[in-house]
């Protein structure tokens, strides 16, 4: 079958691989590169797991050739933390408890990375718009979506905004 | 779930797209954001042996305003029509009709504008997995003689459920197509065949490249639609309206399209009720819930099993949908000024 060499960039690093036709960028980051943080749910473009940024906007991986992406910038989960330093945004999930399986994560960081950079102190309306394309089938929306809202903009009520202070809940 | 194999082409112009075409016809399938081609592909229920990328064609993306019409390019990410102010202003039935495209990382960005419109029709017992139908027999739009969406139905009873298609019906809009045999225009209610297998009438050699949208003065427009979830599922029902001020200045209204979507095998323009709100005062809130009432009527009879909502339910929510669009329609500030 037919292959063809792509450049992509992916978390900084660029790459030039040989794929086929057919492959997805989902398939590309997973298989060929081993970064298996973005995760395939359904496959068809429905629940968002397979989130990452093109070129900065959100795309479902899963839907996107390989082909198409040549030349772009891609960023995936792993492209957030700097080193061992999570971003913000990762740390507010861990502080929030809004991983429970863990499946959906990726996406939801993914699409809300892609809205935090739009508009750094969205209000919650505006979080669950961006996130409405990614399903947690743990169904712990609201927990992801205090997580996010409170990732640019800790509220003073909320005991799990200053958890990172005094350490309490993680190591 | 893998993609079944293909040939990928990326010509860097008009010309190469459409000599591909030309050359290919049944066997190309044209790739622009691929939110629907490629999850199709991916069920096996369409195989080209040739993908036409229209990744290079970035002419074919714009949304400009010429002699009396609002033009967008059929590459246009919806993004990009959700965000023009031009859209919004003058045809703000498409800003709503793509604001409630999908979710922002499925369609806004890859999706485009002219996929929107040629999204194939679809049904819930058709558009499943490769596995799912391969356990009984297949459909009228699978190749087989059998429709599952209504008993006894000897043709397909697919639905159009393209949020784009049935605002822009509203609106007037027409199409432009390019082939290698030259281009040719054609208007959106006039591009549906009301065959469920084949619902456009466009040849495989030819290309989408341009959507026009009529600017009429003092018009207002609005799209309803009715989803299980807002971002992830297609109408079960939607409703697209334009209003068009009587020239005179009575306040009333002059002419009206009203179209409704996701219960046809394409977007339902109904002319009939349409015709009755001419000279209808903006204020007659009666008048415009009697149109969803008629409206509900004349649509009822063309709604199958096809998107997995009761039947009943969804003929009961056209009239809903169309007398909100209208109201909301009625109520715009320009429409306020004509009164």
């Amino acid at each position: 079958m037919q292959t063809i060499d792509i450049t992509l960039t992916i978390n900084e690093q660029t790459h030039t691989l040989a794929v086929k036709p057919n492959d997805t960028l989902l398939e590309v980051v997973r298989d060929y590169l081993d970064l298996t943080g973005s995760k395939e749910g359904c496959g068809e473009g429905v629940c968002g797991s397979c989130t990452v940024l093109l070129d900065g906007h959100p795309v479902r991986a899963c839907l996107t050739l390989a082909l198409e992406a040549d030349g772009s910038a891609v960023t995936t989960v792993e492209g957030l933390a700097d080193e061992d330093t999570l971003s913000p945004l990762q740390q507010s999930f861990i502080d929030h408890g809004a991983v429970q399986c863990g499946f959906c994560t990726p996406g939801m960081l993914m699409s809300a990375t892609a809205l935090l950079k739009e508009q750094p102190s969205p209000d919650r309306k505006a979080v669950r718009k961006a996130l409405s394309g990614n399903i947690c089938r743990c169904t712990g929306y609201a927990k992801i979506v205090d997580a996010v809202e409170h990732a640019a903009r800790p509220e003073p009520g909320c005991p799990d905004c200053h958890t990172k202070d005094t350490g309490e809940n993680h190591d | 779930m893998r993609l079944p194999q293909f040939t990928y082409h990326s010509p860097d112009t008009l010309e190469g797209v459409l000599a591909l075409l030309d050359e290919y016809r049944d066997q190309a399938g044209v790739l622009a954001g691929g939110t629907d081609l490629l999850v199709r592909m991916k069920h096996r229920l369409t195989l080209p042996k040739v993908l036409v990328s229209l990744k290079h064609l970035d002419t074919l993306s714009y949304i400009k305003e010429t002699s009396g019409m609002l033009c967008i390019g059929a590459k246009t990410p919806i993004i990009d029509v959700i965000r023009s102010d031009k859209v919004h202003q003058q045809a703000p039935a498409l800003g709503q009709a793509c604001e409630r495209i999908g979710a922002v990382s499925i369609q806004h960005f890859r999706g485009t504008m002219g996929g929107n419109i040629l999204q194939d029709n679809r049904c819930i017992h058709y558009n499943q997995s490769q596995f799912h139908r391969s356990g009984r027999q297949p459909c009228h739009k699978d190749g087989g003689k059998i429709c599952y969406a209504r008993d006894e139905a000897d043709r397909c009873n697919s639905t159009c459920q393209s949020d784009g298609a049935t605002a822009l019906t509203a609106l007037d809009a027409q199409l432009t197509l390019n082939s290698t045999r030259g281009e040719r225009r054609v208007a959106l209610d006039a591009f549906y065949t009301t065959d469920g297998i084949h619902p456009f009438d466009m040849q495989p050699d030819e290309l989408l490249t341009q959507i026009d949208i009529p600017v009429v003065p003092g018009a207002v427009s609005t799209y309803e639609r009715l989803s299980f979830r807002s971002a992830i599922d297609y109408p079960i029902v939607c409703a697209g309206v334009r209003l068009v001020p009587d020239p005179d200045d009575s306040g009333c209204i002059g002419s009206a399209r009203i179209v409704v979507g996701a219960m046809g095998r394409s977007p339902l323009f109904l002319a009939q009720v349409s015709r009755s709100l001419a000279g209808v005062t903006f204020d007659d809130t009666a008048a415009l819930e009697k149109a969803g009432k008629d409206a509900m009527n004349a649509a009822a009879a063309f709604a199958a099993h096809n998107a997995g909502a009761e039947l009943a339910y969804r003929q009961a929510m056209v009239e809903k949908m169309v007398a909100r669009a209208l109201t909301q329609a009625a109520a715009r500030p320009s429409a306020r000024k004509a009164r």
